[in-house]
């Protein structure tokens, strides 16, 4: 992974994390939207210009790959690229959690 | 045929927050937004008054069928694209949430819309100001101001303090409503 791409994404953002996590599975942004939804209780929402935006830049990035387009809705999906920077951001989540509980993180 | 009037209202492309709020006061009003036809001249058709939200956003280039279906999908109808804005609507009582009522959920998003009209909008307004009306001013003083010349400079003017006003507005606005979001 290049400087760059670990600049923009390591850490990323809330909405970034959600969406790059929702498309282990093919997915596109209302079903993303919902997923996330659901899983975080109502707590995250992201909003159709957010998803949108996010999505377009994801894939322009390598992070995510169009997989087809199905009555006008894009179908995403992540790329070995994304699996990388997900497993780093999964990783700095879990030494978060870790320390917070006052316990050592050895990866 | 419903009763429809038009109304003429500027707003630079750093107004678009008083666009919004403006157009959902028409609609309180009983006033729905029908159409933009040329730049500020707004057509509305008399309804029921109703609380509705008015959102736009900017996109350098005409909004695809995929990006207008998102919206759909989270219940926004697209009104059109009109000189890089896209107009959406949606009825206050088809909000679920505070978050259902606006088309951008995080700051990051915010910040990079105003970004796009700065780098689409702003930076070729700047670059024709200083390569042809910069020029244009400093080569007044060789006019033999004839009374077709006087016109024609006092028109020309005119044109440029308007642009200068429009590019301080702007430039000022936009980095206010960005350093606002950056707090």
């Amino acid at each position: 992974m290049d400087s760059k791409l670990r600049k923009i994404y390591v850490p990323m953002s809330e909405t970034a994390f959600y969406i790059l996590y929702s498309l282990q599975q093919p997915q596109h942004g209302y079903g993303i939207g919902q997923a996330v939804k659901e899983m975080t209780n109502d707590e995250v929402s992201i909003s159709p210009g957010t998803m949108y935006g996010t999505l377009s830049k994801m894939e322009k990035d390598g992070l995510i790959d169009l997989v087809k387009e199905e009555d006008k809705r894009k179908i995403y999906q992540i790329t070995d690229l994304g699996k990388e920077v997900l497993k780093i951001e999964l990783n700095r989540i879990k030494r978060i959690y870790k320390n917070s509980l006052g316990e050592k993180y050895y990866g | 045929m419903a009763k429809t009037k038009t109304q003429m209202k500027i707003f630079t492309i750093a107004d678009y927050k008083e666009e919004e709020k403006w157009l959902e006061n028409q609609h309180s009003n009983g006033w729905k937004l029908i159409k933009i036809n040329l730049p500020f001249f707004y057509t509305f058709e008399k309804v029921q008054p109703e609380k509705v939200i008015y959102q736009l956003d900017f996109k350098e280039k005409e909004a695809t069928d995929d990006y207008i279906k998102m919206y759909e999908d989270y219940g926004w109808q697209h009104l059109g694209y009109y000189l890089g804005w896209n107009y959406f609507r949606k009825y206050e009582s088809a909000a679920i949430s505070e978050s259902d009522k606006e088309i951008f959920s995080d700051t990051e998003s915010k910040i990079e819309m105003i970004e796009q009209v700065f780098k689409t909008r702003m930076l070729p307004v700047l670059t024709i100001f200083v390569a042809v009306m910069l020029p244009n001013f400093c080569g007044l003083d060789k006019l033999d101001f004839s009374p077709s010349e006087i016109v024609f400079t006092i028109i020309y003017l005119v044109v440029f303090a308007l642009y200068i006003w429009g590019i301080i507005h702007c430039g000022i606005k936009l980095t206010k409503m960005k350093k606002e979001l950056e707090k």
